[in-house]
């Protein structure tokens, strides 16, 4: 069966599946949007601005001005439309990871293709996301795009899509060290032969600028469709000082809620600067193969991000489908795939038994979240050690020899 | 009557210890409601003891009763519905509680105890009346001495015992209402009792039956056999008058006297402020004849007492032909009570995250009704102003809501340096409520204009969401909820009036003066044809809400850094850890 063929029927029944009545109680989900991606508020902030009310006056919109005025205009807001219109998204990420896949690959074609779109289109965690028509769909799709103009080398593309993906949400910020990276290298697999950084990293001076242009654009065009500076401490100012504490499967929600007010401004910059102590170990590591550093900075923002749902963990496990080779080094699969089940387990139903039953307190669900970190964190770490240990490739002959770290 | 007493004096020379008397007395109450209060009571008191019981006005099943158990005092009231003191104030007989209930008061002495008196005395009423009275046992009889009181003028000495019982569940009915007649001399055949048609008693909004039993001087027994109805006017006449008689409230009138009765009287409580028509014309007050005026009080004291109550002799009109007291409102066309809109507010949804506010609004009146409606939500709820929506009769009516004015609520960030600058927009509405932020948290306004299309009901629905807050923002009883300020509803401009105090005018004058000479079909016509909108005289203000939010848990804070700590470290220490260590291969 060619893979074009189980890429359409994935994508129809994607499609089926958001044309189903369940969206419509989806909507409300914690786990599935965040105040930063809820379509409730994306709805609200489309009718406060058609009303002619500033929506960044309030506490209620915290979406983009560019998915204002998009949303606003040419793209449809009712039920039906924004079904295929996000779907459609799903299917272009989809599409976007089975082109990184053939390029880490140097094929043009491949029989895992199909394998890797459904990796992305069948992962509930994903798919999920998208029929509560979250915006993380926008942003997941941004960040596969730039991953794979990256790996095909088409630059300013690249750079305009992790434009998008930053100004969409500023913690994408964490990808820009790797992109940059991948775009002076090549995206093929050199984990299991690790090598200096091959290119000069002086080229990265005029790609950096480019982003930068970028990004300014945006946020000059953002900041005419608002009308004035307020969207910025609306929209990017939410995730460094997190004002709205509504539940979501993440870390920062019930720490910030439950922390003294005295502290808050200190943690607040703890837990944000923590995200960026990340970057530039990963990318030392991993300077021979900076398709997968992004991968784990991926890992990282779905472990410690300010407003995670669903879908960030979601991408960081539909993209372990691009590194096969990974697999035989796994630290503790078994035990991460468990701690998974386990969270996805908890988390729906220890939310539900304290919002909706009243039968639980909100430390059932903030346990399932910190199992669900757990999850996230030790699938961060097997990925991580199976990336460095490839390179030392199988133990000696013979039985008796483990490979360890000192 | 004169030949009446003439029998009954030589009977009270020959007996010396022992006469009958009956009287009879209706009192009417028009009510501000527009509902008519009447209250029908038949008193037979028994001079002295009879220890032969040859009644002959009293009724001989119940003084069997009486004597039987041995009882002093005794109160039975069988009534129906919930009686409304805001509305109604006070009743003309205070036994009106909900259903069944039954209190006597009995003297030590007799051959059986106190508690077999009380439960045969239940029975036999319960057989008398045709009520589930036996069912009044031990499990709902108690002694209340304090609440129920002797009320007797003359008790005997020994010491007395209480018992009382209720039977909410017990309903009033027909077969209650027969036995009750019987008791009297006329039955329904004559007098007052001839109003009570059964039919129309208990169609009545409130209805009851009551007996009241006390000892006078010398063994004497004053009984009195009470029946209270409420009757609404407006729903008998259609929903449009509040205008009453004999004849549309009981469907009957009063053809002939009860010859037995010593008095029989209509008294009619007047309303104060309304202009209204009362026929026949009420006999001159038989106290300003009695007792010459008083010239040193003042002549204004005794005008409002003459002017309040208006008293009808029976024997005297019906003499004259059949009764049938009538009171006329003559200016006025419609009545309107309570005020022609009705507001109900309530929060929905069982989520303590997610909920739907309601407004549900009905206008009573002839006339659309425009409204202005303000919401003022504090930022601990959000209001999803994109998910309003207006029904009117379960059809979307999106159009009834005009002018909406809304003003997100805000909560503050350390980066709020807000500069409440309007996305590009002039209109007027957005400037009328140029908002100052300052520090804190601001609510959610919303104002809009609803138009309410005549006799009907508008439900407004808005989804809202509820904050989760921090945990030193909650109050120190965080489960018991936060209280939503009421919504108010406010006059707005209309067409056809300057300013709301004309409106005014218009809403409450017009029907009343202008259009009273017409008759309802014309009314109908020119209303369609003029389609006036009316708004509100005042502002109207709806109870307060009570919404619960979802609460963390307050013990928690030190265990919430250790664990949420712990995890953080933990990975980045994995994570370090695998980052920095080298590789070797060791033999195991």
């Amino acid at each position: 069966m060619s893979s074009e063929i189980v890429f359409a029927g994935l994508v129809a029944g994607r499609l089926l599946l958001a044309l189903a009545p369940l969206p419509g109680a989806l909507k409300y989900d914690h786990q599935l949007s965040s105040p930063l991606t809820s379509h409730l508020r994306l709805q609200e902030g489309i009718f406060l601005y058609q009303n002619d009310i500033d929506p960044y006056s309030g506490s209620v919109f915290r979406h983009s001005p560019l998915l204002l005025s998009l949303f606003s205009t040419v793209l449809p807001t009712s039920s039906v439309p924004c079904a295929f219109l996000w779907t459609l998204c799903d299917a272009l990420s989809a599409y976007a990871l089975v082109a990184i896949w053939r390029a880490r690959q140097r094929v043009p074609k491949s029989t895992r293709d199909g394998l890797v779109a459904a990796s992305y289109l069948l992962n509930p965690y994903l798919f999920l996301p998208t029929l509560a028509l979250s915006t993380s769909t926008f942003e997941n799709m941004s960040v596969l795009l730039t991953l794979m103009f990256a790996s095909q080398g088409r630059t300013s593309a690249a750079l305009l899509a992790l434009a998008f993906a930053t100004h969409l949400s500023l913690s994408s910020i964490l990808l820009l060290v790797p992109v940059l990276l991948l775009l002076i290298t090549a995206p093929t697999s050199q984990l299991a032969s690790p090598r200096p950084f091959p290119s000069d990293l002086h080229k990265t001076a005029l790609l950096l600028g480019e982003f930068v242009s970028y990004s300014a654009i945006l946020t000059l065009a953002s900041t005419i469709v608002a009308g004035g500076w307020s969207w910025v401490p609306q929209t990017w100012g939410a995730s460094l000082s997190l004002p709205d504490l509504t539940p979501n499967p993440g870390l920062w929600w019930y720490f910030f809620t439950e922390m003294f007010d005295h502290f808050r401004p200190f943690f607040l910059m703890v837990f944000s600067v923590h995200l960026l102590i990340y970057i530039f170990p990963i990318c030392i590591k991993f300077q021979h193969d900076l398709l997968y550093a992004a991968f784990l900075l991926l890992g990282v923002l779905a472990t410690f991000k300010a407003y995670l749902t669903l879908a960030d963990p979601g991408l960081f496990l539909s993209m372990i489908v691009l590194f096969p080779e990974i697999y035989p080094y796994t630290r503790h699969p078994i035990v991460t795939t468990l701690l998974h089940l386990h969270a996805a387990l908890l988390l729906p139903l220890f939310h539900h038994l304290w919002i909706s039953q009243g039968t639980g307190n909100a430390n059932f669900f903030y346990a399932s979240t910190l199992v669900f970190g757990m999850a996230n964190g030790a699938a961060l770490v097997d990925c991580m050690w199976a990336g460095l240990r490839i390179a030392v490739g199988e133990a000696k002959e013979g039985e008796g020899w483990e490979v360890v770290q000192e | 009557m004169v030949s009446w007493s003439l029998l009954v004096v030589p009977l009270v020379v020959l007996g010396g210890v022992w006469c009958e008397e009956y009287e009879e007395d209706l009192v009417l109450r028009p009510l501000r409601d527009g509902k008519v209060s009447s209250t029908f009571t038949f008193t037979t008191v028994l001079h002295g003891a009879d220890p032969a019981q040859h009644y002959t006005l009293f009724p001989l099943p119940l003084g069997q009763i009486l004597r039987e158990y041995a009882i002093t005092e005794l109160h039975l009231s069988l009534n129906a519905g919930k009686w409304n003191y805001d509305a109604w104030g006070y009743p003309e007989h205070p036994a009106v509680p909900t259903g069944a209930e039954l209190w006597a008061w009995m003297p030590d002495g007799a051959a059986s105890t106190i508690d077999d008196r009380w439960a045969g005395l239940r029975n036999a009423l319960a057989g008398l009346f045709c009520a589930s009275l036996g069912s009044l046992d031990h499990r709902r009889t108690s002694s209340p001495v304090q609440a129920y009181p002797l009320q007797s003028s003359h008790i005997p000495s020994a010491p007395h015992h209480l018992r009382h019982a209720t039977l909410p569940s017990e309903h009033v009915c027909t077969e209650n209402l027969t036995p009750f007649l019987k008791l009297l001399p006329c039955k329904s055949r004559a007098g007052l009792a001839r109003l009570l048609n059964p039919q129309r008693l208990f169609d009545a909004d409130w209805h009851g039956l009551g007996v009241h039993v006390l000892s006078t001087e010398g063994g004497g027994v004053e009984m009195k056999l009470v029946v209270q109805a409420v009757f609404d006017p407006v729903r008998l006449s259609g929903g449009k008058r509040r205008d009453w008689s004999f004849q549309s409230l009981f469907d009957r009138t009063i053809n002939a006297a009860c010859p037995v009765a010593s008095s029989s009287s209509v008294r009619v409580f007047l309303p104060e402020e309304q202009i209204f028509s009362l026929s026949p014309e009420p006999e001159p007050q038989p106290s300003d004849e009695s007792q010459p005026r008083d010239e040193s009080q003042p002549h204004d004291e005794s005008q409002p007492h003459d002017k309040s109550l208006a008293i009808y002799d029976v024997p005297t009109l019906v003499s004259h032909g059949p009764l049938d007291v009538a009171m006329q409102w003559t200016t006025e066309h419609a009545f309107q009570y309570p005020p022609p809109l009705s507001i109900q507010r309530t929060l929905h949804g069982t989520s303590q995250a997610h909920g739907a506010l309601a407004c549900t609004l009905t206008n009573r009146g002839p006339a659309p009704l425009r409204v202005g409606y303000l919401e003022t939500l504090p930022a601990l709820v959000t209001l999803w102003a994109h998910t309003i929506r207006v029904e009117v009769g379960g059809v979307g009516r999106d159009d009834l809501l005009t002018d909406l004015i809304y003003h997100p609520s805000h909560s503050p960030s350390p980066f709020s340096s807000h500069s409440s600058s309007p996305s590009s927009s002039s209109s007027p509405q957005t400037h009328a409520h140029a908002h100052t932020h300052t520090h804190g948290p601001s609510p959610s306004l919303l104002q809009a204009t609803l138009t309410l299309p005549p006799y009907s009901t508008l439900r407004l629905t808005a989804e809202l969401s509820r904050a989760f807050l921090r945990y030193t923002e909650h109050p120190p009883d965080a489960m018991r909820g936060w209280d939503l300020p009421g919504a108010v509803f406010f006059p707005v401009p209309v067409p056809g009036s300057t300013d709301s105090a004309s409106s005014f005018n218009a809403n409450h004058s017009a029907p009343t003066f202008n259009h009273s000479a017409r008759t309802d079909s014309t009314y109908a016509q020119t209303d369609e044809a003029h389609a006036h909108i009316h708004t509100l005289p005042y502002r109207m203000h709806t109870p307060a809400l009570l919404a619960d939010l979802p609460t963390p848990d307050f013990s928690m804070p030190y265990n919430v850094i250790i664990l949420s700590c712990t995890l953080v470290t933990l990975i980045f220490g994995s994570v370090f850890n695998v980052l920095t260590r080298g590789w070797v291969v060791v033999e195991v």
